[in-house]
């Protein structure tokens, strides 16, 4: 073959998953970045604390999520009435009826799935990050937490708020509660935390320590 | 430039571990191991045109309606564009413009283009179809942007007590659309975007 590579030693090659060029795996200075040459997708990062930084970052996620939802989300003022409402009074203010399809929406994609994922990498690398062997199903859970990602949408959550309240700015008087600022954070973490997951050195330490 | 297929051999979906076309599962992740995705163009299809059938809906009916006095008249996707354009309150009609009309309509348009340049190796640059790969990839979430105002709205008046503004049925149809047009781009193996490219003969 002219192209150099060693077909002999199939652990020395990556595929990139998004284009099925192959790559020679060679061993990157820390901080260093592999990225694909053809479709420029990453392939590998090394910084070293990778799983460090997922970790706390998916444990923050889960205490700003939790605080969230106990603070209330937007207070409504109208001729000296006040009335809070708080994430959970959205969700269940349609209890009846087909409009619970709305309210699930809101649970399942704002709520739900950014937390399952947040677990679902808590679960894969808090023991690897131990030394530990893996727990069981940890291939299982991490192929989750990824295929997840997609569907978990706080940041769109936040930007559809800013447009209902401009269109429910002429009715009342809205003001923005604890959980709407907890939120906004929440939003920078999960993004730094969805940053911040090499996928090839956590699939790869996975394998190490179980085989 | 040589990709796994090309070389004889399979590269990983989910973890880019290289093996044997003999292997079944990956030794890395655990998947099970396919050069291509089976079927993917026609997956892509029929979740596209599922999602297609229920964006009919989701602009016929109203998305909201509100119930004053008993009477009642809510407006669909087309007509709370065109209320917040005569309003005067263009950031809004463009944002609902862009997240319910031109996103949803142009991810149709898009994936139905990428999925027939595929199919039928139409004359076109990979590095194209990657750019409108990613750009649907990208963009297809934000449409959902509509449905959380729906929901939002809907409720923050509720629990007000200011006016009553009920969802209409066109924001469940929406919500469904949008999440049948995510998974339709979802089902479209990206290695194909690279396959017939590099069906030509190699000269070093
Ligand atoms: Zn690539
Ligand atoms: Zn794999």
């Amino acid at each position: 073959m002219t192209t150099g590579l060693n077909y002999q030693n199939l652990d020395g090659l990556i595929a990139c998953p998004h284009c099925d060029l192959l790559h020679e795996l060679e061993a990157l200075q820390p901080g260093q970045r592999a990225t694909c040459s053809r479709c420029h997708s990453t392939l590998i990062t090394t910084k070293s604390e990778t799983m460090d930084r997922t970790l706390a970052l998916a444990l923050a996620s889960a205490v700003l999520m939790a605080g969230a939802l106990c603070f209330p989300f937007l207070g409504m003022s109208k001729a000296g009435l006040e009335r809070k409402a708080s994430i959970v009074d959205v969700i269940l203010a349609f209890s009846e009826g087909w409009y619970v399809l709305l309210g699930l929406c809101v649970l399942l994609f704002v709520v739900v799935l950014p937390m399952v994922r947040a677990a679902l990498l808590v679960y894969t690398i808090w023991p690897l990050r131990q030394g530990r062997p893996a727990l069981p199903h940890a291939k299982l859970a991490f192929a989750w937490a990824e295929a997840l990602a997609p569907w978990a949408m706080t940041e769109i959550f936040i930007i559809g708020t800013a447009v209902a309240l401009i269109k429910i700015g002429g009715l009342a008087t809205i003001s923005f509660g604890t959980s709407f600022w907890l939120f906004c954070v929440l939003v920078l973490v999960i993004g730094f935390q969805n940053a911040s997951v090499c996928r090839w050195t956590i699939w790869s330490t996975i394998r190490k320590v179980t085989a | 430039m040589i990709s796994a297929r090309e070389a004889g051999l399979v590269g990983c979906h989910r973890c880019g571990t290289v093996h044997q076309p003999q292997d079944h599962d990956c030794r890395m992740c655990g998947k099970t191991l396919k050069s291509r995705k089976p079927n993917s163009l026609q997956k892509t299809w029929a979740w596209l045109i599922t999602g297609l059938v229920f964006y009919i809906p989701a602009n016929v009916f109203p998305l909201l309606s509100n119930r004053v006095l008993g009477s009642e008249d809510g407006h669909t996707i087309i007509e709370g564009i065109i209320l917040f354009f005569k309003k005067g309150d263009f950031l809004v009609a463009s944002v609902i413009m862009a997240a319910s009309l031109l996103i949803p309509i142009g991810k149709f348009l898009i994936v139905g283009f990428l999925v027939l340049s595929i199919h039928y190796r139409w004359n076109l640059s990979a590095h194209a179809r990657l750019v409108l790969y990613e750009l649907v990839e990208f963009i297809g979430r934000w449409s959902m942007i509509d449905v959380f105002v729906v929901a939002l709205l809907a409720s923050l008046i509720r629990l007000g007590a200011i006016i009553s503004i009920l969802p209409g049925p066109g924001s469940v149809c929406f919500a469904l659309s949008v999440v049948f047009t995510m998974i339709s781009a979802q089902s479209i193996d990206a290695k194909l975007i690279w396959d017939d490219t590099s069906k030509e003969p190699k000269h070093e």
